[in-house]
């Protein structure tokens, strides 16, 4: 390209270029207006757009109706309680149907202390009683942490009763 | 004129293309990438908990998605992405189903028509227990006889605020088993992992 000036146009034919451009008068376009459009286009679309996409957590519930009663050994299950203030307690379910001291975990050690517990028993069954006081937060927490574990996911939901809140209070709220 | 101009001014330019270049890279990446939401589906608003976890094969469909938010004053939204069900439904194209699982406290949105601070420009359907696993049955019917696909399901997924109480999530539970939606996610933003 011969280089010419902004002002090429005007000077078609003008005197300065008449060696260099002999086809076509510098035709040249002016980007400006494109720019701009583009300019506002593109923080049109920064503003709109949304790029963390949600994280999903599946949870899925037993099959059947609620009627159907299915047989657990009591033996293979793990209770996991959570309090009110959200203190998660495990305790070990025995075949005669009573179960161990209830133990304090801490939230970030759960996955750890599940995979510990898989290890000796692979059957593992949890039972997951929630107060119903406590926060979603630390159902999504205690959900997160049985979901990195690297062990078998079974568990099912069951209500806290009275029973259990007593157990909780008992081993320290 | 010309050469007076000349003169005054020297002729400085700047070349715009690789300018141009950038900015066109960007927008296309932006408009790709982009994901409107409609302004009626930022009406409840809940801070949503955090995760490590997340299910790599469980993605948020584009559509056929029924969300259920949980607010932190206990109520439960019902919503679908699909205003044809909601009109066929809620009776209002931008309607949206309110059920309360606490009976025995009024909800705050019935009052106050706001959830948190944000007012609800949407009409609320409100209902009960019954009702509301009703709607959870005629929803999924609805969005069958309407796509004429009679395996057609909504991807259910539960929008619950940190601070709602568990409770509510397990009243909203045992509609879900009781209307056969067995299957369910949770809705979380990424939180970094301290520990690995």
């Amino acid at each position: 390209m011969a280089g010419g000036g902004f002002d090429a146009p005007e000077a078609g034919g003008g005197k300065g270029n008449k060696h260099k451009q002999k086809k076509g008068a510098g035709v040249r376009i002016d980007m400006t207006p494109m720019v701009d459009v583009i300019m506002l286009l593109l923080t049109f679309f920064m503003l709109t757009t949304t790029l963390a996409a949600p994280q999903l957590m599946k949870i899925s519930l037993p099959k059947g109706d609620t009627k159907d009663k299915v047989k657990v050994d009591m033996g293979n299950v793990l209770y996991v309680r959570c309090s009110d203030k959200g203190n998660v307690y495990f305790s070990d379910g025995k075949s005669d149907g009573s179960e161990t001291e209830l133990k304090k975990i801490e939230l970030k050690n759960v996955a750890t202390e599940l995979e510990k517990l898989f290890a000796k028993n692979n059957n593992l069954l949890l039972l997951l009683k929630f107060d119903r006081k406590m926060k979603y937060n630390i159902m999504a927490d205690i959900f997160d942490e049985i979901s990195r574990a690297k062990i078998e996911k079974r568990y099912a939901f069951l209500k806290m009763e009275e029973a259990d809140v007593q157990k909780v209070t008992q081993a320290g709220g | 004129m010309k050469k007076v101009r000349d003169i005054r001014k020297p002729d400085i330019k700047i070349d715009m293309t690789p300018l141009v270049d950038v900015i066109m890279l960007l927008l296309t990446f932006f408009m790709l990438t982009a994901t409107f939401k409609a302004a009626e589906s930022e009406a409840i608003e809940v801070a949503l908990p955090q995760s490590v976890y997340s299910d790599p094969d469980n993605k948020m469909k584009e559509t056929d998605v029924l969300t259920l938010s949980l607010t932190k004053a206990g109520d439960v939204f019902v919503d679908v992405d699909n205003y044809k069900i909601r009109e066929k439904i809620f009776g209002e194209p931008f309607a949206i189903g309110l059920f309360r699982p606490d009976t025995l406290s009024p909800s705050p949105v019935a009052t106050t028509g706001k959830v948190g601070d944000k007012d609800v420009k949407r009409k609320v359907v409100l209902m009960n227990k019954a009702q509301f696993e009703k709607t959870l049955v005629d929803l999924k019917n609805t969005l069958r006889s309407l796509s004429n696909n009679k395996n057609a399901n909504f991807q259910v997924v539960i929008k619950g605020d940190k601070d709602t109480e568990y409770g509510v999530f397990e009243d909203l539970m045992a509609s879900l088993h009781e209307s056969d939606n067995k299957m369910f996610s949770l809705v979380t933003t990424i939180k970094a992992d301290k520990k690995e």
